[in-house]
């Protein structure tokens, strides 16, 4: 007789409900609570402000353009990953996971002497003529997405080599006999093949990025106001629990939205081979 | 040699041992070495470097532990209160600003002065019925004098483009930064609570607020990198930033010097009361206050007993405490969310 796996998953269940379920739903439960019940005033509050409307869609704005930048950076690097043999391999993976090892507190500060105005950009820029004084992209978005593009950049890299790793070289050759362009092999051929990776990599960045407190508080500075912040100052500076938890609730459902988007696309049949 | 063999259910039961050893309390691992442990929150940088070094050694002469906790005072209130009956912090470090808020709250209590042999040793105006005062922090504006004038006050840098672009400030949610808003409150408006002055001065003056940052700590990073050439800051941001090679200046306004008494203060419901009577009477001794003051921290000493270094005189001496601004922070507590939800608007604007 066939025995049930369930026992084995309970210690998983246990685990999730405690760790994450719950503190969930004390979140969601925090949200709606005031002095005299249950209610939702937080909510009105917060889409009540036009600020904190704003903040949601820059921070929404933040996560598209890093997922954007780490796309285009990060799709010519798996090709050629793919194209590369057994050494250039390891030094890509190697160069890939290196920055991961590394804390993201270290690589942001990191980023304020390559951003400043004695930093390599604003020297290049200067030295190339195209700007006659140092120019600082510290607390711009620029600067803020060309820093979570390299945090980020594993996080699309790895899904994609792990994609190609499964994917025929003889696919490109096929392709090329039979007339095809290095575009159009890249556009018709690779670019579909290498979606559900892109989709992994977009949820992961995606995250990553409108979650990301240190990064977008340090190079952003306070001008650049993304919801962690908004959810820090309610909680650490003005003690506003209820307000911050609908905050947060409200950045989970915006965020989990997108996810479950990317996330149905991703297992759609066309995308897994069964078109 | 013999073959070592264990089995699954055996190593599984040496796992499960190592982490719940893993999560005792840190505090029941330190009693096994110690009488008791204390957890004191100070705040993050200078603060952190020179009460652990310096006080950790002395609490253990006494036999006690110490656990340096760096939080900045705004945290710590925060952590405290999401903890009620079980503080994350036997003692805290604060100025009064936050004190009011913690009395507020009932998160600290009073203290028992007779348990501190130091006590004594402590002007009247450092003896709080909540805590010692440990150091006044002295405010003003640091400046690069490689890259700008040296500035006479707060006029100054909205007025004289020598500074455009290069000096940064923080949100109200830093005590500094609220400090130096209100002395600009009252040179453009009304007085320190005026502060539709202050966000009109930002509202005219776009480029002024160029380099804001979320915390004062920011600043010293952005100022090494030369991002930044003057910021509002205490003594003890300048003394660091010297000691660390930077040509670093510190200016009195002329408007005066805003300044706040640091204390420490025992968390309501602490089981270690003991050990936290141990840190204050070590905060407060003559032993730490004569390394306290010497750089990288140069914090002013509280403790009569100690000399002002020339370096700290040259900041302040114990008769010009008397005449830095001290602001009222009942009235600053009172507007402080409306304040930080107005200047977040305006910047982000």
């Amino acid at each position: 007789m066939k025995q049930s796996g369930f026992p084995y998953v309970v210690p998983m269940l246990l685990l999730s409900v405690v760790f994450f379920a719950t503190p969930l739903a004390v979140l969601v439960g925090f949200s709606f609570i005031t002095k005299g019940g249950v209610t939702l005033d937080h909510y009105a509050r917060f889409f009540g402000d036009e600020f904190n409307f704003r903040v949601l869609i820059n921070t929404a704005r933040l996560g598209l353009e890093t997922v954007i930048g780490t796309t285009l950076l990060g799709v010519p690097i798996a090709l050629l990953y793919w194209h590369s043999g057994r050494t250039l391999r390891q030094v890509i993976i190697f160069l890939t996971l290196i920055p991961m090892l590394t804390s993201n507190v270290v690589r942001t500060f990191a980023w304020i002497v390559i951003l400043g105005r004695q930093g390599p950009i604003s020297e290049a820029l200067m030295a190339l003529g195209i700007t006659g004084m140092p120019t600082s992209l510290m607390f711009t978005e620029l600067g803020l997405v060309m820093a979570m593009c390299q945090i980020d950049l594993p996080l699309i890299i790895l899904p994609l080599i792990a994609i190609l790793t499964r994917t025929q070289y003889s696919l490109t050759e096929a392709a090329q006999v039979s007339g095809a362009g290095p575009w159009r092999i890249l556009i018709t051929l690779m670019l579909p093949l290498m979606l559900p990776g892109l989709l992994a990599g977009w949820i992961l960045v995606f995250a990553s990025t409108s979650s990301s407190f240190v990064t977008q508080a340090v190079i952003g500075g306070a001008r650049n106001v993304y919801v962690p912040q908004l959810i820090y100052r309610e909680v650490g500076t003005l003690f506003d629990w209820p307000l911050a938890s609908a905050i947060a609730v409200v950045l989970l459902l915006s965020t989990g939205c997108l996810l479950v988007a990317l996330t149905m696309i991703s297992r759609h049949r066309r995308l897994n081979g069964h078109a | 040699m013999k073959n070592f063999e264990i089995s699954r259910r055996r190593f599984g039961q040496l796992l499960a041992g190592a982490a719940a050893t893993s999560l005792l309390p840190v505090s029941l691992r330190a009693l096994a070495a110690e009488k008791e442990t204390a957890i004191a929150a100070t705040f993050p940088g200078n603060w952190e470097d020179a009460y652990r070094n310096i006080l950790t050694p002395i609490m253990k002469k006494e036999g006690y532990g110490l656990t340096i906790a760096p939080a900045l005072a705004q945290d710590q209130l925060a952590k405290v209160m999401a903890s009620p009956g079980n503080p994350p912090y036997d003692a805290l470090l604060m100025s009064p600003g936050q004190m009011t808020i913690a009395i507020q709250n009932d998160i600290i209590q009073k203290i028992d002065p007779s348990r501190l042999k130091n006590w004594h040793l402590l002007d009247p105006s450092f003896q709080g019925e909540y805590g010692p005062t440990v150091t006044v922090e002295v405010n003003g504006i640091a400046y690069n004098p490689d890259l700008v004038p040296r500035p006479k006050g707060y006029k100054d840098l909205f007025e004289n483009p020598a500074y455009k672009g290069l000096v940064s400030w923080t949100g109200f949610a830093s005590n500094t930064a609220v400090m130096a808003y209100t002395e600009i409150a009252k040179i453009y408006g009304s007085g320190p609570d005026d502060m539709a002055a202050v966000f009109k001065l930002f509202k005219d003056h776009p480029e002024q607020l160029k380099s804001i940052v979320d915390s004062t700590n920011h600043q010293m990073t952005l100022f090494q990198q030369g991002e930044i050439a003057v910021f509002m800051c205490s003594t003890s941001n300048v003394a660091r930033l010297k000691s660390l090679g930077m040509n670093c200046e510190f200016v009195h306004p002329e408007t005066g010097s805003p300044a706040a008494p640091v204390n420490i203060h025992l968390t309501k419901g602490t089981k270690n009361a003991d050990a936290v009577y141990a840190y204050m009477d070590a905060a407060i001794s003559q032993a730490a206050q004569d390394q306290f003051k010497l750089p990288p921290a140069e914090m002013f000493p509280t403790n009569s007993d100690v000399a002002l270094t020339p370096a700290i005189s040259a900041y302040v001496t114990r008769d010009q405490l008397k005449t830095l601004v001290y602001p009222d922070w009942n009235s600053i507590n009172k507007n402080r969310d409306a304040w930080i939800r107005e200047f977040d608007t305006i910047v982000a604007g």
